[in-house]
């Protein structure tokens, strides 16, 4: 099945849950979603026959700029049908939240939890979310553009980056 | 007589023990010798290595790459440089592509010569870890020989790479190739066999194929599942579709599909596949070609983003990279296959025992620069 | 022994005063440094041994810079430890922790009093020997358990509630193994039990091949008890694949953890000590002790020359299956048997018993054990304690009963 067959099933299913299809300025075309709506739509793709995803191959969070909105980014692909999806959500910068999908595909648990360590996002309805590769008493979120890292870390000095 | 007062104890495996092969840690909840819950902690070897990336330029993100999977630094470079050529649509010359895939399948062996090796040593055998460093020792001379590294090569540049390959390098490897055979026989007679190896590892943490899928476990430990997804089969990057190779899977020989034994021995069975591809690809090996001919002068891949992924030993190493037509990356996501492939171990490891965890853990072959990043 | 020695101190006419009492006290020390001496130097020997050996089977050089080949490597590293800070936890039960190291090697050290060397090097000659030797090393486990409870650390903890429940469960078939035996001498007395297997016989009484009159060649029970004793022995001095209150690679080093210095030095040295134990011991109870193979000079001609062929025999099956050509086991067999031939005196010398025997059966066993060591993985606490009660202790009483009945068969004993 190709992305734009499945973005049609999508939006016919969903309605304006699923905003838009990009295929100009990336490789893998992407259907944009609403950050509300993912967990649904990640369920209808994993338990309809015609999908079958399966399988989450990754999860990224993304900052474009210091203006725009934080972003999700999830890799789909079918073990049977070796097919793929690229989905994407947008969500604000001012209070980042997006469905959780972790308790969909397991694997998104620790990927999301490392976009809520590196982003801030907040996944809603995660088992567990907690920072994951930095320190859990680090201050800000690293890969945040506008991301200014604290004078101090318990004592010790952060080296600035010029 | 009251009843017995029992209850389960918190211990602390690592972050410095010698069976969580890094600076991993794992939070047990045991009741006696039995793991009652698995709660891994990672993030002491993070070095920042994404946020590093949106501060370099393209070119001098290769050697960071092989930092993150030092065991199989080939494989992270081979897989960034794709990702890159292909945002950039680099046509490469022949001889690059054939001496690529040559490394990584090298990269491949040597990777799981130290997989095999150190499963060996977390069951308590000893000897055969020191039987696998003798034969990765011979390929790390191969990369000596072309890259001057042994460990992290910075080799695989984007468009090429960094030297071809020094004169008489095509003969050492054959000579490599064919002594190789009858050493992993040496394996299999030493442990694979083995009847107490087979009791550790047989039957032990078995994954069925939802849960990997599930999980996102890839590579030697999906495939010991009994699920046929090589990328380089499923959907052939580079030139694998040249070759002539199978994709072992696990069979339960010594208990059920998917538990320990089987990954282990998928990845023996996977040294010698990856034998034959690099044979397969020496015989093929054009003699002419410059490797650097198609290094780009400036590495401005067009705004866009990509997510490319390719089979490196652990699993499915994806790239995630946005960019905005500028020389350093928006965004670069290493879609690590060890940091998915250990998330499963809860789900498998709980309700073994202490040692059965530490066999779990080693028979999912993590390597934490690459989890941490 | 000691008396012997206090004798000889008190025939020298300057001692001669010092009376019998002094004398037989003084020489009581005397024989307690000897043996303090032999098991220190021992465990420095045996661990160069078994570096060696275990770089031999990992195609490696092992020790090579301190002395020639590396001999001195062991006293180095001896010494290094001597001077090593001592650390004691601060949070550690400080009287355990300081007694524990030292319990173990008492034990093990103790044990050494019964064990005869030859005829004449025996500390104690007790009519219990064989029943001190298994109870006295198994407080073993006392100091292990103390060790463990005070590092106040849990894998230590979890390393001694192993080493408690294998030492345990594995010292019953191993004292049934030894009661097998027992049966057939009548005594305790390891003396005794070493002179019942002089000479030579037919193996298992009636298959008409001339061998030692080892308790190993006694009856196939025995034979089979051997190996249960051997596999039940290694399990008790917790060498791989029964390693597991140490296993490095799951307890970091379990009960010996929080230990350094001098005081991890006493455990590695008892851990050896106890690896000669059980070694002695498997060559006083089965394969004759001191008692020399060979029953006279020419039998020792004639042995070594079947020796030789069997060794050419060998020599060509590894060249035909792996085409490599192991010339040490050969030529060193075929030294030994031409010797034998050109000089009786040393035909003679070797058909004599003595503690060149011992050493050299003893020194077959440890071989062996580091054999285990350096090939097998380790076993799973459950399967160890499978192994031991369902395994080895049924063999172990079965074994027993056969011995019983081979010797009523037999008329070794009637009713």
């Amino acid at each position: 099945m190709t992305e734009q067959e499945i973005y049609a099933d999508l939006s016919s299913k969903f309605g304006d849950k699923v905003i838009e299809f990009m295929e100009e300025g990336t490789l893998n075309p992407t259907v944009v979603v609403d950050a509300g709506a993912i967990a649904k739509i990640v369920t209808y793709l994993k338990d309809e026959e015609r999908f079958q995803f399966d399988s989450l191959m990754n999860l990224a969070g993304h900052d474009a700029d210091v203006e725009t909105e934080f972003s999700v980014i999830y890799h789909l692909v079918s073990t049977e049908l070796k097919h793929y999806i690229t989905l994407k959500v947008f969500t604000s910068r001012d209070e980042p939240k997006v469905a959780s999908i972790a308790e969909i595909h397991r694997t998104a648990d620790w990927h999301e939890r490392e976009a809520f360590d590196l982003y801030g996002i907040n996944f809603e309805g995660h088992p567990d979310l907690k920072r994951i590769l930095m320190e859990d008493d680090w201050e800000g979120y690293p890969l945040r553009k506008d991301y200014v890292p604290a004078e101090f870390y318990r004592g010790m000095r952060i080296e600035k980056v010029k | 007589m009251g009843r017995l007062h029992a209850e389960e104890m918190v211990l602390n495996m690592g972050p410095q023990h010698p069976s969580t092969h890094g600076v991993l840690r794992l939070k047990l909840r045991t009741d006696g010798e039995i793991v009652s819950h698995i709660e891994p902690v990672i993030g002491y070897l993070h070095r920042s290595f994404e946020k590093h990336a949106e501060n370099l330029e393209y070119q001098m993100i290769t050697p960071f790459t092989g930092r993150c999977d030092y065991l199989a630094a080939m494989g992270s470079e081979h897989g960034y440089a794709m990702a890159v050529e292909k945002m950039m649509a680099i046509e490469l010359p022949e001889r690059v592509e054939y001496l690529r895939v040559i490394f990584a399948e090298l990269q491949r062996i040597a990777s799981h010569l130290v997989a095999v090796g150190t499963f060996g040593l977390d069951v308590g055998a000893i000897t055969p870890f020191i039987y696998c460093f003798r034969e990765r020792e011979l390929i790390l001379d191969l990369f000596e020989m072309a890259s001057g590294a042994r460990l992290l090569y910075n080799y695989i540049w984007i468009g090429g790479l960094a030297h071809d390959v020094p004169p008489g390098f095509v003969e050492k490897t054959y000579e490599f190739l064919d002594a190789f055979d009858e050493r992993v026989a040496e394996y299999n007679q030493i442990l694979t066999g083995n009847k107490i190896f087979i009791e550790r590892a047989a039957d032990i943490g078995v994954m069925t194929p939802e849960v990997a899928i599930n999980y996102g476990v890839t590579g030697p430990s999906l495939r010991a599942s009994g699920v046929n997804i090589d990328i380089r089969r499923t959907e052939p990057y580079s030139i694998y579709d040249r070759f002539d190779f199978d994709v072992p899977l696990g069979q339960g020989l010594q208990g059920t599909i998917g538990d320990s034994w089987d990954r282990y021995y998928v990845r023996v069975l996977e040294m010698g596949e990856s034998a034959k591809i690099i044979r397969q690809a020496l015989d093929q090996l054009p003699v002419e070609g410059d490797v650097k001919s198609a290094i780009p002068r400036r590495i401005r891949p067009p705004k866009g983003e990509i997510y490319f992924r390719s089979e490196n030993p652990r699993g499915e190493l994806g790239y995630y990279i946005v960019s905005n037509g500028k020389n350093v990356p928006v965004r670069l996501k290493m879609r690590s296959p060890a940091f998915s492939n250990l998330s499963v171990i809860n789900e498998i490891g709980q309700g073994w025992m202490i040692s059965d965890v530490i066999a779990i853990l080693g028979s999912l072959d993590i390597v934490l620069g690459e989890i941490d990043r | 022994m000691i008396q012997l020695l206090a004798n000889w101190i008190l025939s020298f006419d300057i001692l001669s005063g010092m009376g019998n009492s002094v004398a037989w006290g003084l020489s009581l020390f005397i024989v307690a440094a000897l043996i303090f001496a032999f098991v220190a130097v021992n465990a420095i020997v045996l661990v160069y041994i078994e570096r060696k050996v275990s770089a031999f089977m990992q195609v490696r050089l092992g020790p090579m810079r301190v002395g020639k080949f590396g001999t001195l490597q062991t006293v180095a590293d001896a010494l290094k430890l001597l001077q090593k800070e001592d650390i004691i936890p601060r949070s550690a039960d400080k009287v355990l922790f300081i007694i524990g190291p030292w319990v173990i090697l008492v034990a093990s050290v103790v044990t050494f009093a019964a064990i005869p060397f030859s005829d004449t090097w025996l500390a104690a000659n007790m009519n219990i020997g064989l029943f001190y030797v298994v109870s006295i090393s198994s407080i073993v486990v006392l100091g292990i358990v103390m060790a463990g409870w005070a590092s106040n650390n849990k894998w230590s903890l979890y390393g001694a509630m192993r080493s408690a429940a294998q030492i345990i469960s594995y010292e019953i078939p191993v004292g049934i193994t030894l009661i097998a035996v027992v049966a057939v001498v009548g005594s305790l007395n390891l003396q005794t039990i070493i002179q019942e297997q002089a000479g030579t016989g037919n193996l298992f009484h009636w298959i008409p091949i001339p061998l030692p009159n080892w308790f190993i060649f006694h009856s196939p029970f025995l034979f089979i008890a051997a190996f249960v004793y051997l596999i039940g022995a290694t399990a008790e001095i917790n060498r791989t694949p029964f390693d597991i209150p140490e296993s490095e690679s799951e307890l970091v080093a379990g009960f010996m953890t929080e230990f350094s210095g001098l005081r991890w030095a006493l455990f590695f040295l008892s851990e050896y000590a106890n690896a000669t134990l059980v070694a002695f011991l498997v060559s006083i109870v089965f394969l004759g002790g001191w008692q020399s193979p060979f029953a006279d000079y020419q039998g020792t001609q004639i042995g070594f020359s079947i020796i030789t062929l069997v060794a050419i025999m060998w020599t060509l099956f590894v060249r035909a299956k792996t085409g490599r050509l192991s010339v040490y086991p050969l030529g060193l067999s075929l030294v030994i048997t031409i010797s034998a031939w050109l000089f009786p005196g040393f035909a003679i010398w070797m058909a004599s018993p003595g503690i060149f025997w011992m050493l050299m059966k003893a020194g077959s066993i440890i071989f062996m054990l580091m054999w285990f060591r350096w090939t097998f993985p380790r076993l799973r606490v459950d399967q160890l304690m499978y192994v031991s009660w369902k395994v080895i202790l049924p063999l172990s009483l079965i074994n027993l009963m056969g011995v019983a009945i081979w010797m009523w068969l037999t008329g070794e004993i009637q009713f």
